[in-house]
């Protein structure tokens, strides 16, 4: 069955721009200047031959006089005494966590290089995010603080102690309060030595307070359950999934673990047993999460409230007023739908709600009570405990500073002075506080505004434990020793409080051993091995929501109103995105190159903005607008055009705008925190602004068309039903006959292989930092992501189509559907070198650096390499990336890693390639060759999974299966044999080894938009 | 009569070939027999016995004219014995060194116990300076320039000796020649007969090819030995000696160099190693009772004073050695693979000794190198020739190997299984 869809990854493409056109017919953005030279002027410029031999001769002589240097002197400088643990030249693992989940630290002599998942850590907890894999380089940051601060001159320890505790002391003496205002603390033994600290000083408080916040669902639970948590949200365990503007494939709570949920019912095994959960998304801006949904519908924001409204009547037959969606009959048509699927699923569904509203949290509860999920889908008796911050009581404390009531701030992992709403007043209110103390690692936005910064470790330099979940424990170990001259915050606050134990290793040692492991029967270097420690969960219990809806409906209605103001007000949305989150790592170049999971932008923040609505403001891609706040807070950014965006909404990324993080995140992009609204409690992340052309022009760093496959069918797909009938659906191969020029590749030992599952694959872009941080890839920054430049060896592919009703479409004809532009469904596709047996780059190397070896991969010697780029221009894929300038050691590069400190993190495994070569996905052959070593070492055959690729290891929804398919017992040689095999451009008979399943999509036509 | 002169000058010349080649034997063979003689004293005579020094034994210097060589060449392999057949002249000497008898080494032969004697008539070589060691700061690579210009002079020697001896014979044949009064026409002046030779079109070809052939290959030759460091010697900061560490005391290279059965580095040691031994082993008694100033140097560089015997990590200062083998970074070589893996095929291949570690098939007899030097050329067509000739079919007693060789003798039947059937001159197995 040959599908009528039409793929394209970007609009430029899609409308066929000349501009792109020219573009993608060259392999490199910039053509060479052959014209110029071969023009008359050129032709007859005349080299007198004098001039010629002149400059041969001094030519000549100064490369002699440049070889004439002896061979430089290597110095070998052994430990004095060498750890018993540390062997040169092997990596040494060590259990950690990060943000809460279970990690494995790889260290090389002492530094930490890699962030691989525990295998301990929980079923869920199976890869690791792009911030988790990009943590590493942010513990070798040139721009952290490397003594403690005091009154902006650096000091010593005991200075800085003893003004700290004269300030305390004279506010607990004074009778001022002393908060403590930190990102939520699920840390037990932070929260014993912040007890501690209240002990000493009976004025502190902690305020917990959240840069994006979760008070909504947690009040919402409180309200309506009596239980003020973050539920266990179980994907897993859903058969359908109805999610209103929650990212949780992404940024939702707990996005990787959740995409590994997600992912048990969509994936090739999953699908193998006949089982495909089902997944809706409403949402007003596109989002990873939208972006995998079966059925993604564009509502606006103010259209949210009423929605679920109409979701809630739809379902339980009652009729609160305002559910209806008059302006969206697509949405209103499929609401209905759904609720009748749900209502036949109970038990088995799952509403989920990104909206941070207290009212609208109810409304959710209220309809997973109706629809049953308590108890299965939702589990509120285990609660999640990532975040705990109340925007009340922040907003509270920022009035009582205002009004001198406080008489000590101390700032623990958190930044207001960034990312609350209203700077101003923050700033103004923190002025009148007399001690202002911050934990931060370097002078950042708040912690210049302090007396005192007591910098902080870096997490892979601390102790510390972390309480993700009821009953999920996992410990934080050091890695490194200290590198600057910093002090763990838990330990300042011990030195403050005077308290009895004041290091802090031997403090988190005294609290497990008293509090956690009697309990669980282990010892304190068990939970160090194991990184993790699970008591039993609790069952689940069921709840019923039984409280009247009315008021909760009025307050829904009446802020959708508020925000739907039309005229030339736009419904603003400021979201997290994937890479930059909200913005703690901004410093991390590697998160600022990774593109967005969508957009395919780098380095920048934009207004996203739909085709018909952009033409409406009369606005073009990368337009510079004014976006101006209703509380007068201002932006200039450019526009981007996203397709699937909902009409009259424009959503800004958050995190962006960071002015003192250090070289590589400052002046990145805009701030939109300030776009934030305090309504009803809580924070509020939808708000009116107007947008206004400035006349400039900005062009976003975008890589989304960078290699193009001039429309090419390289994404096969089919809807579950068909997959049900016929396994291999959208799958057929013409009949065609295979004519080989070359012969054959022996492959008698191993053959290495990729099988790339795309219904799993959620684009989510963590695979292309582990592969950074694994092969030590440069970081090329937005100038030369422009030019085209990007070094990332894998790459995700995004794809936009939608299906054409009446088949084949002319060109005219399809630009004339733009508004079908609101509803494209959206592949990822991970793209990495297909180690072809017949590959066309090694036919085309003229000094044979790129060969094929007899395990099935396509090597590349770099060494050999003289840079000709003959390969790149014959790689149908386009994954080869040439090294325009030596990015370990040019100046140019200073933003990102061309400094001695910052090159600790390079893998030594890996060579790190000159200017001048070409590179590629190596299929992580260091690992491969490290794989077999260990075993003839221990002199047994290779098993499979015993090497495993970076990409791989950082998968939470395990897309991308390697393995040798010598091995016919293999996962890959299972997965290979599935009919939802097929090979990208396999017409053109390279013989590619990695194969891609078929995206399968659960659509029902009837409720398909 | 020319023929006396031809037949003079050929005896003249054979008698120069033959006496120059005689010398030359006759110098390394005593030259070798003085450094066996040495690495036997050394292993066998000097815990007791010092040159110049008394210690257990006297000092043994002049053994020779104090003692027949007969005599010695009895007492050295049996002393006990003589003394207890009541030999007088032994048992003399054993109550003049208090009565303290001398081990008997009954494996030391008659050629042994020469070669002892040798270099202890010899003495100590006097600051044997290797020409190719480099002084400097450890840094430039060694070439053996010259020793090559020593060569080159002993030829031009040779040949000015012959000349003058040709001419003298010339001379003499010419008044014989005379006396019998035989008129001689004069010989073509050798100016003229140079001149005559550069107008031979043919020999100035000749001469010019030959001229272009010897550049040619000397400069070719020059290049390809271009950062190949063969040799390379380079001071270090302590005079370690592998000869006495590895060859007299017989420490297996594991002791130190553990990283090489685990891991790619083969590691250099940290000091803490040192410290097992040095500890206690401070070499006093070569030093008038002060600690040796190469053990010093440890003690330094932990902050170790071995009077309180207390570690100061205050004054702890790396150490820092002068690497030796620099593979290039982008070549990747692993110790673990070869050493512990590919053991028995390297040392069937290498031909060593089953008494001999497999790192000598690399890096050479390093139990006689009293200062570590570059061995083997380390360059890639090195490499390569042993992945091409190293018959691996041994390495079926591994598992790894067994399933790996099996496949591939499927299809390669009967072809030696070598590193290279299995895909190891790949560019990527070591370029990555």
């Amino acid at each position: 069955m040959e599908s009528n869809k039409k793929y394209w990854k970007g609009l430029e493409e899609y409308n066929n721009t000349p501009d792109f056109v020219k573009n993608s017919k060259n392999e490199f953005a910039e053509p060479l200047p052959i014209e110029d030279v071969l023009n008359e002027a050129g032709l007859s410029t005349v080299t007198p031959r004098r001039d010629f031999l002149k400059a041969l001769g001094f030519g000549l002589g100064a490369v002699t006089l440049a070889a004439c240097q002896t061979a430089p002197v290597h110095k070998s400088i052994p430990y004095l005494v060498k750890p018993e643990e540390v062997t040169p030249g092997i990596p040494n693992y060590y259990t950690s966590s990060f943000n809460g989940q279970s990690i494995l630290v790889k260290t090389r002599e002492g530094r930490p290089i890699k962030i691989e998942p525990n295998p301990n850590a929980g079923e869920f907890y199976r890869g690791t995010d792009a911030r988790a894999q990009a943590s590493v380089l942010d513990l070798y940051d040139v721009s952290k603080l490397k003594a403690p601060v005091l009154k902006n001159e650096e000091t010593t320890w005991a200075k800085l102690d003893s003004f700290v505790k004269s300030e305390l002391a004279k506010a607990q003496a004074g009778g001022k309060k002393i908060r403590v205002v930190a990102s939520t603390v699920n840390s037990p033994s932070t929260n014993a030595v912040l007890a501690q600290f209240i002990t000493k000083y009976p004025a502190a408080k902690l305020v917990q307070y959240d840069a994006v916040s979760y008070t909504g669902i947690i009040q919402a639970n409180q309200n309506s359950f009596g239980k003020a948590v973050l539920p266990k949200y179980n994907f897993d365990k859903a058969d359908l999934i109805v999610s209103f503007g929650a990212d949780f494939l992404g940024t939702w709570i707990s996005g990787e673990e959740f995409t590994a949920q997600y992912t048990s019912n969509r994936n090739y095994k999953s699908l193998e047993n006949k089982k495909m959960s089902r997944h809706i998304q409403f949402e007003s801006g596109m989002s990873l999460t939208g972006t995998n949904a079966d059925t993604r519908v564009p509502i606006k924001l103010s259209e949210e409230g009423p929605a679920l409204i109409a979701l809630y009547n739809a379902i339980t037959g009652q009729s609160l007023a305002g559910g209806t969606l008059g302006n969206n009959t697509t949405a209103d048509k499929v609401i209905k739908l759904v609720a009748k699927e749900l209502v036949q699923n109970k038990g088995k569904g799952l509403v989920v709600c990104g909206s941070n509203d207290v009212s609208t949290q109810i409304l959710v509860n209220a309809i997973n009570s109706a629809i049953g999920s308590y108890g299965t889908t939702i589990d509120l008796d285990n609660p999640c405990y990532l975040y705990a911050g109340n925007d009340a009581e922040f907003n509270g404390l920022v009035a009582e500073m205002s009004h001198g009531e406080v008489g000590a701030v101390l700032f623990l992992s958190s930044n207001p002075a960034y990312d609350f709403m209203n700077i101003d007043a923050f700033t103004k209110a923190l002025a009148k506080v007399p001690a202002k103390i911050s934990f931060s690692d370097r002078a950042d936005e708040t912690a210049s505004l302090c007396d005192a910064i007591a910098i902080n470790h870096n997490y892979l330099e601390s102790w510390g434990d972390a309480n993700a979940y009821e009953g999920y424990y996992s410990i934080v170990q050091p890695t490194i020793n200290p590198v600057f001259n910093s002090r763990q915050a838990e330990e300042s606050l011990l030195v403050w409080a005077d308290a009895p134990v004041k290091n802090y290793y031997q403090f988190v040692r005294n609290n497990w051993e008293a509090k956690m492991l009697p309990a669980i029967g282990l010892k304190w270097n068990d939970v160090l091995e194991k990184g993790v420690v699970t008591v039993a969960p609790k069952a689940a219990g069921s709840y019923s929501f039984t409280q009247s809806l009315a008021q909760v409906a009025t307050s829904i209605i009446s802020s959708s109103k508020a925000l739907a103001k039309g005229g030339d007000q736009v419904e603003l949305q400021v979201y997290e995105s994937v890479p930059m989150r909200d913005g703690k790592n901004a410093n991390n170049a590697f998160l600022q190159e990774l593109p967005d999971p969508v957009s395919k932008v780098t380095w920048d923040n934009y207004v996203a903005l739909a085709p018909k609505f952009a033409e409406k403001l009369k606005v073009k891609e990368f337009d510079v607008v004014t976006v101006k706040g209703s509380n007068g807070h201002s932006v200039d950014l450019p526009v981007l055009i996203q397709p699937g965006q909902a009409q009259g909404t424009a959503s800004i990324a958050l995190g962006y705008g960071r002015t003192k993080v250090g070289k590589a995140g400052n002046e990145v992009g805009k701030n939109a925190f300030p776009f934030i609204s305090f309504l009803n409690g809580t924070m509020q992340y939808a708000s009116n602004v107007t947008i206004t052309p400035t006349g400039g022009y900005y062009e976003l760093a975008q890589t989304q068309t960078h290699h193009s496959f001039e429309g090419r069918a390289v994404i096969k797909e089919a809807t579950f039903k068909e997959y049900l009938k016929d396994a291999s659906a959208g799958n057929h191969k013409g009949e065609h006959k295979d004519y080989d020029l070359w012969d054959a590749y022996e492959k008698p030992g191993n053959n290495w292989v990729m099988a790339i599952d795309l219904n799993a694959c959620t684009g989510c872009g963590s695979c292309i930092v582990a592969c950074n941080v694994e092969n030590n890839i440069p970081v090329v920054g937005r100038d030369e992501v422009r030019r085209r430049r990007e070094m990332h060896w894998i790459r995700i592919d995004r794809y936009y189509s939608y299906e054409t009703k009446d088949g084949d479409v002319t060109k005219e004809k399809e630009i004339a559907k733009l508004e079908d532009l609101d509803h494209v469904s959206v592949v990822h596709q991970p793209m990495l070198c297909q180690h072809c047996d017949h590959a066309p780059c090694e036919t085309v190397c003229p000094v044979l650096a790129t060969v094929h070896s007899s395990d099935g991969l396509n090597h590349m010697a770099y060494n050999r390499c003289v840079g000709t780029r003959y390969c790149a221009n014959n790689c149908p894929y386009k994954v080869r990336r040439f090294n325009w300038f030596n990015y370990w050691n040019d100046s140019r590069f200073d933003n990102y890693l061309n400094n001695e400190f910052t090159q600790l993190v390079l893998n030594p495994d890996v060579t790190t390639r000159s200017r001048g070569v070409m590179e590629k996905c190596s299929m992580c052959i260091q690992r491969i060759q490290g794989g077999k070593l260990q075993a003839k070492l221990e002199k047994r055959p290779l098993k499979d999974g015993d090497i495993k690729m970076a990409c791989q290891e950082a998968c939470s929804a395990n897309a991308i299966i390697f393995g040798d398919s010598n091995d016919p017992n293999s996962e890959v040689s299972k997965a290979l044999r599935s009919e939802r095999i097929y090979y990208v451009l396999e017409e053109i008979n390279v013989k590619p080894g990695i194969g891609y399943m078929t995206k399968i999509r659960n659509t029902d036509t009837t409720v398909q938009a | 009569m020319r023929d006396i002169s031809m037949i003079l000058k050929s005896v003249w010349k054979s008698l120069f070939v033959f006496s120059a080649v005689t010398v030359m034997a006759v110098s390394t063979v005593s030259a070798q027999d003085a450094k066996e003689g040495r690495t036997l004293f050394r292993a066998k005579c000097s815990s007791c016995h010092a040159l110049d020094a008394k210690l257990v034994g006297p000092a043994l210097t002049g053994v020779s004219d104090r003692h027949s060589e007969e005599f010695l060449l009895k007492w050295i392999p049996n002393s006990q014995g003589m003394i207890a057949a009541g030999n007088p002249e032994a048992v003399k000497l054993f109550n003049e060194n208090g009565k303290v008898a001398m081990t008997s080494f009954p494996e030391l032969d008659e050629e042994k116990v020469k070669s002892i004697l040798a270099y202890i008539k010899e003495g100590e070589p006097k600051a044997a300076v290797d020409p190719s060691v480099v002084k400097a700061g450890g840094g430039e690579s060694g070439t053996s320039g010259l020793s090559i210009a020593g060569i080159v002079a002993i030829v031009l020697v040779g040949i000015l000796i012959l000349v003058i001896l040709g001419r003298a014979s010339k001379l003499l044949e010419r008044l014989i020649l005379q006396k019998q009064g035989i008129e001689i026409e004069e010989d073509v002046p050798l100016k003229v007969g140079v001149r005559k030779m550069f107008k031979n079109k043919k020999f100035v070809m000749f001469f010019i090819l030959c001229l272009v052939i010897a550049l040619g290959s000397w400069g070719w030759m020059g290049m390809w030995n271009t950062g190949v460091h063969t040799g390379y010697q380079p001071v270090q900061p302590i005079k370690f000696s592998h000869e006495l560490h590895a060859g007299i005391n017989q420490i297996d290279c594991q002791y130190c160099h553990n990283g090489a059965f685990k891991s790619k580095n083969a590691t250099i040691p940290s000091l803490n190693v040192c410290m097992n031994c040095h500890k206690a082993v401070q070499a006093r008694d070569n030093y008038d009772g002060e600690i040796s100033p190469e053990i010093k140097k440890i003690y330094n560089a932990l902050g170790y004073d071995p009077e309180t015997q207390q570690y100061d990590k205050s004054k702890e200062k790396p150490m820092e050695w002068v690497r030796v083998h620099n593979l290039p970074d982008f070549a990747y070589f692993n110790h673990s693979q070869h050493v512990v893996v590919a053991e028995d095929a390297i040392r069937k291949a290498k031909g060593l000794q089953p008494t001999e570690p497999v790192c000598f098939a690399c890096h050479g007899p390093v139990n006689t190198m009293e200062e570590i030097y570059q061995y083997s050329p380390l360059t890639m067509k090195w490499c390569i020739n042993c992945h091409k000739e190293t018959d691996i079919s041994g390495q079926k007693n591994n598992a790894f190997y067994a399933k790996v060789i099996e496949a591939h003798e499927k299809i390669k039947k009967g072809e030696k299984v070598t590193p290279a059937l299995l895909g190891g001159l790949e560019c990527g197995k070591c370029h990555y």
